[in-house]
């Protein structure tokens, strides 16, 4: 989270600071919205389509998109879980359009737990190979609760789908990780 | 996933999913084509016409919200002339930012507005109640207490990115409370 300056016991939240002036239509400070948020919105573009390019476009779409929106946003509410339901939407809907394929396959089982130890440690790089290969609806489930820690409920609700079908692809896709990486996830 | 550059060339271990979820850069910088967009486009506000009241009422809750950002300003400015250091945020993007704002300080169309506005204050004041009419004069006043302030530490320390911006944000604090009361007065465009 974006850094607090503190003198005198007086706190300032720089973020709520900067979204406050960026809805005034300051698009500097908007800019430095952009600067400390852009990683983490590119990261999760780039997990979900797998691809630099596609990735790059939906996170300049979604910062385009989260700037034209920042009237609706909630102060109270976490600005990077905001900007990410954005993302997620951002792709999603490019994936909806005829040059990108989609994934429908969905299973019943179900899991809960969606916080996954690994019982050996994995090189960083083959782990994101092998999610990159997943399914992608499994993969899209596994990156927004597997990595980025949002509950099944928040899951289901970017992704448009029933929280079922969210825990029976989280459990697909974890099915299919320890698979390919040959070890025990716990 | 060849992308993931932060991950390679090296052999960072990972025992949790949520290990990975650390922000990963884009390789080129997308602030270019998004600003292209955003300077086309203001965010989405609410048009909704208000009623005098309302206007009063919010004429007053915009003097006290930039009373309340000037006297923080102001805490934590070093104003005696120590050295500041400025949040990551303001360091993040060197004096040429801030230059670039600077710039609206001495822009001949916001001078004009400004002159023009101060000339019309005094009339468009009599039309609020004398709660608000207090009000906006006590900010008015510590608005421009702190743009002195600011512009005493900037003699100090001329490069400051901070102080500067903060300058910059004094300049448009005043301009909004200005705007509001036009706005309140008369409702006309300026």
């Amino acid at each position: 989270m974006m850094a607090m300056a503190t003198s005198s016991g007086t706190e300032i939240d720089w973020e709520t600071a900067l979204i406050q002036r960026a809805r005034r239509g300051d698009s500097h400070a908007f800019e430095r919205l952009y600067r400390e948020y852009s990683g983490r919105v590119y990261g999760l573009c780039l997990r979900m389509t797998r691809d630099a390019a596609h990735a790059e476009d939906c996170a300049q779409e979604a910062f385009i998109n989260a700037w034209r929106a920042l009237d609706r946003f909630e102060v109270r509410s976490s600005f990077n879980t905001w900007l990410h339901r954005i993302a997620v939407n951002v792709v999603l809907g490019k994936r909806r359009r005829p040059a990108y394929s989609a994934e429908t396959t969905l299973e019943s089982e179900q899991l809960n737990d969606c916080e996954w130890q690994l019982d050996t440690p994995v090189e960083e790089s083959e782990i994101e190979t092998a999610i990159a290969g997943l399914p992608e609806g499994a993969r899209d489930v596994l990156v927004l609760s597997g990595i980025y820690g949002y509950s099944h409920g928040e899951t289901a609700q970017m992704l448009g789908v029933a929280e079922g079908t969210c825990k029976a692809q989280l459990h697909r896709a974890r099915k299919l990780l320890q698979e390919r990486l040959n070890l025990e996830i716990s | 996933m060849s992308d993931m550059n932060h991950t390679e060339g090296r052999s960072r271990q990972v025992r949790s999913l949520r290990e990975l979820a650390q922000p990963v850069q884009p390789p080129r910088d997308l602030w270019p084509a998004i600003s292209a967009e955003v300077t086309k486009t203001a965010p989405v506000v609410s048009t909704v016409k208000r009623s005098p009241r309302l206007q009063w009422m919010a004429v007053a809750a915009t003097v006290v919200a930039l009373a309340v950002g000037i006297w923080i300003g102001r805490t934590v400015l070093p104003m005696g002339g120590a050295t500041s250091t400025p949040p990551a945020t303001a360091a993040a993007d060197g004096p040429a930012s801030a230059v670039l704002d600077a710039s609206l300080v001495t822009d001949p169309r916001y001078l004009k507005d400004r002159a023009q506005l101060i000339r019309g204050l005094e009339a468009q004041l009599k039309t609020l109640p004398p709660q608000t009419q207090q009000k906006v004069a006590a900010s008015l006043a510590t608005i421009r207490q702190s743009k002195h302030d600011l512009e005493a530490a900037l003699g100090r320390d001329p490069a400051n990115a901070l102080l500067q911006e903060l300058l910059v944000n004094t300049y448009q604090d005043e301009m909004r409370v200005l705007t509001s009361v036009h706005e309140a007065g008369d409702g006309q465009e300026i």
